[in-house]
């Protein structure tokens, strides 16, 4: 299987024409249909309605821009060593722009992204990865001269669909953790007049960003969403509660140095500092490079990475509670926590004795009286 | 030991022993002493159970079929939050349904004459003249705010569990009901530390509400402990209350 293809169309040629003469065979393609209805949460049955829909198709466009980011992204959608949905669909597609995968550079590359902004007006997709630097007048990023923000609006006036992928374009990622030098922020914060669908992750898993872009192609509307913007067939659950250690954590077996016997074992990663319990991701099902295995898998927590504000909330990687305040305070706060009942159960035996030697002294103090002068 | 027998604690006065010359009142109905002592058992688990899916303190070995340790600890836990919710639920309602002990009202020193009991008060327990300190029925300015606090402290609690415990299931009641938490605190694990932190504020009362108890009824010898049992304590007929 080829690389994404950035051949141009046929201009009357439909995704079925063209996959018949790039030698895809239609068993391929259905078994590929099959599939994605699968990953879409529709059912392997959804893929001959899958199949129709796409095979009509004329000239997808896909507009790929990369702002403040690692190209990381890119990467995560492109891995793999056999053809698997990522690349079967960046076939389908006519990426148009990217300035990663395309051979042309500079002015022409520019000149490329303008022709086809032009001529694919209002129909295309806009995947986006990266952040939007806004601080200092969005200087932090500028292609061809002008800044992230800049090329982002003009991108997203003719864009049908705005695909935000990866943590950055979802809320800036580790360039907005504090003090966010940059002003780095997602595209939803800056694209407001269009409905933006983030497909997060640091990276996030491939087949989730082509699993999206096909239900749009499909469909011609993206899927539904959490209330982050998340698509939720792929966001919908924690991984928690997909993962194949849980039966570790249900019986109280638990990992507590890395390397350690219950490592070996495969325990449950929660002591050392697992945020599986508070990331929704797809991780434990679709996996990673074709499947081969993931964090968890490999013995490392989760560290939350679809998660808004990760750097942040979900540091130290390796402990249970945030470092809220960056001084350590989730180890202690237990250390504090501890201390202070202590000091409650010692300052209320203190009292109390302070309080009998008081009673005794003001009891002293009193005049003496005669001894039948109690009686009433 | 004669003198006046006016509304005042003092340290030094002996409590003349029970005679003829006590009434009994009655201050708290059978729901707040029910919901009272439930609520022990709940706070009680929560801390237990809690302490223990913060930082599993011990294991199980073998096969992890054989075992559900966390399982039935986030059970319990999940249970005793159940109760202690209903306790509020209970509580709630008789903020507006109880005696003038129990209202709403009675849960914040609203006049001029609280905050000055209220120095009194900390006085009292400082041993700084406490022979003036003021004495009332129910819950002295001290214990509203304290009180009060808890219950605040126990609604955090309670909202942050819930938003927790939601989690489980995007999209059912408690989810929907509670999502907006994890945004406001600035993340899912914002409200895992806040929820894990204020745990301690149980810890530090429950000594300090148990040993006040004690004290109070050893020197008023009115019976302020048992009147969360039987719902009343005797106090001499003669003495003036602030509240009364
Ligand atoms: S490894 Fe992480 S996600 Fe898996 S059961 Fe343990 S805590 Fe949950």
């Amino acid at each position: 299987m080829s690389l994404p293809s950035l051949e141009a169309w046929a201009a009357e040629e439909t995704l079925g024409q063209r996959l018949q003469s790039k030698g895809v065979s239609r068993r391929e393609f259905l078994e590929f249909c099959g599939k994605l209805g699968i990953v879409l949460g529709l059912g392997s049955a959804a893929g001959p309605r899958l199949a129709q829909a796409l095979q009509a198709l004329k000239r997808p466009s896909v507009i790929w821009i990369q702002l403040q980011e690692c190209t990381g992204c890119v990467e995560s959608v492109l891995r793999s060593a056999e053809p698997t949905i990522g690349n079967l669909l960046l076939e389908m597609v006519s990426l148009d722009y990217s300035h990663t995968l395309m051979a042309a550079a500079g002015h022409h590359a520019e000149a490329a992204l303008q022709q086809a902004m032009k001529a694919n007006q209002g129909k295309y997709i806009l995947v986006v990865t990266g952040s939007v630097p806004l601080a200092d007048g969005g200087i932090y990023t500028t292609i061809g001269g002008r800044t992230a923000k800049a090329v982002l609006e003009e991108a997203a006036e003719g864009a049908a669909a705005i695909v935000a992928v990866g943590a950055c374009a979802h809320w800036g990622s580790v360039q907005a953790a504090r003090p966010n030098p940059t002003g780095a922020v997602g595209v939803a914060e800056v694209i407001k007049d269009k409905p933006v669908i983030n497909v997060t992750g640091c990276p996030p898993i491939g087949d989730v960003v082509t699993a999206t872009l096909a239900h749009f192609l499909t469909f011609g509307a993206l899927p539904a969403t959490d209330s982050d913007g998340r698509p939720l067939f792929a966001y919908g659950k924690r991984i928690h509660d997909q993962c194949p250690r849980r039966a570790h954590f249900d019986a109280g077996q638990y990992v507590e140095v890395f390397d350690d016997e219950n490592a070996r074992k495969g325990w449950c990663l929660y002591h050392v500092g697992c945020k599986g319990p508070a990331t929704f991701s797809p991780c434990p099902i679709f996996q990673w490079n074709g499947g081969t295995s993931w964090p968890i898998g490999a013995g490392h927590p989760c560290i939350g990475c679809t998660e808004r504000n990760f750097w942040d909330t979900m540091t130290p990687f390796y402990d249970r509670l945030p470092d809220v305040g960056g001084f350590g305070v989730e180890r202690t706060v237990d250390i504090l926590g501890a201390a202070l009942a202590i000091g409650a159960a010692a300052g209320v035996t203190a009292h109390a004795v302070a309080t009998g030697i008081h009673q005794v002294r003001e009891r002293r103090k009193l005049p003496v009286l005669p001894p039948d002068a109690g009686k009433e | 030991m004669s003198g006046t027998r006016e509304a005042k604690l003092s340290l030094a006065h002996k409590v003349p022993p029970p005679t003829g010359a006590y009434r009994w009142v009655y201050l708290w109905e059978w729901p707040i002493r029910i919901m009272h002592w439930l609520a022990v058992a709940g706070i009680l688990t929560l801390v237990v159970t809690g302490l223990y899916i913060g930082r599993p303190y011990f294991m199980t070995g073998g096969e992890a079929s054989s075992h559900f340790l966390m399982g039935r600890v986030r059970f319990a836990h999940f249970t005793a939050a159940a109760v202690l919710v209903m306790t509020g639920i209970v509580r709630g309602y008789w903020l507006f349904m109880g005696n003038r002990y129990e209202r709403l009202r009675a849960l914040f020193p609203l006049r001029r004459r609280d905050w000055v009991n209220l120095v009194r008060m900390v006085k009292f327990y400082l041993m700084i003249r406490p022979e003036r300190a003021p004495h009332y029925l129910g819950h002295n300015p001290l214990q509203q705010l304290s009180y009060t606090a808890l219950y605040a402290i126990t609604g955090v609690m309670v909202l942050s569990g819930f938003a927790l415990y939601g989690q489980s299931d995007p999209g059912g009641f408690i989810y929907s009901a509670t999502n907006w938490i994890g945004p406001l605190l600035g993340g899912m694990p914002n409200v895992r530390f806040v929820h894990h932190a204020l745990t301690w504020a149980f810890l530090i009362f429950v000594p300090i509400h148990v040993y006040l108890a004690i004290r109070a009824d050893h020197l008023e010898r009115t019976g302020v402990i048992s009147s969360i049992v039987s719902g009343g304590r005797f106090v001499p007929v003669d003495h003036h209350f602030v509240d009364e």
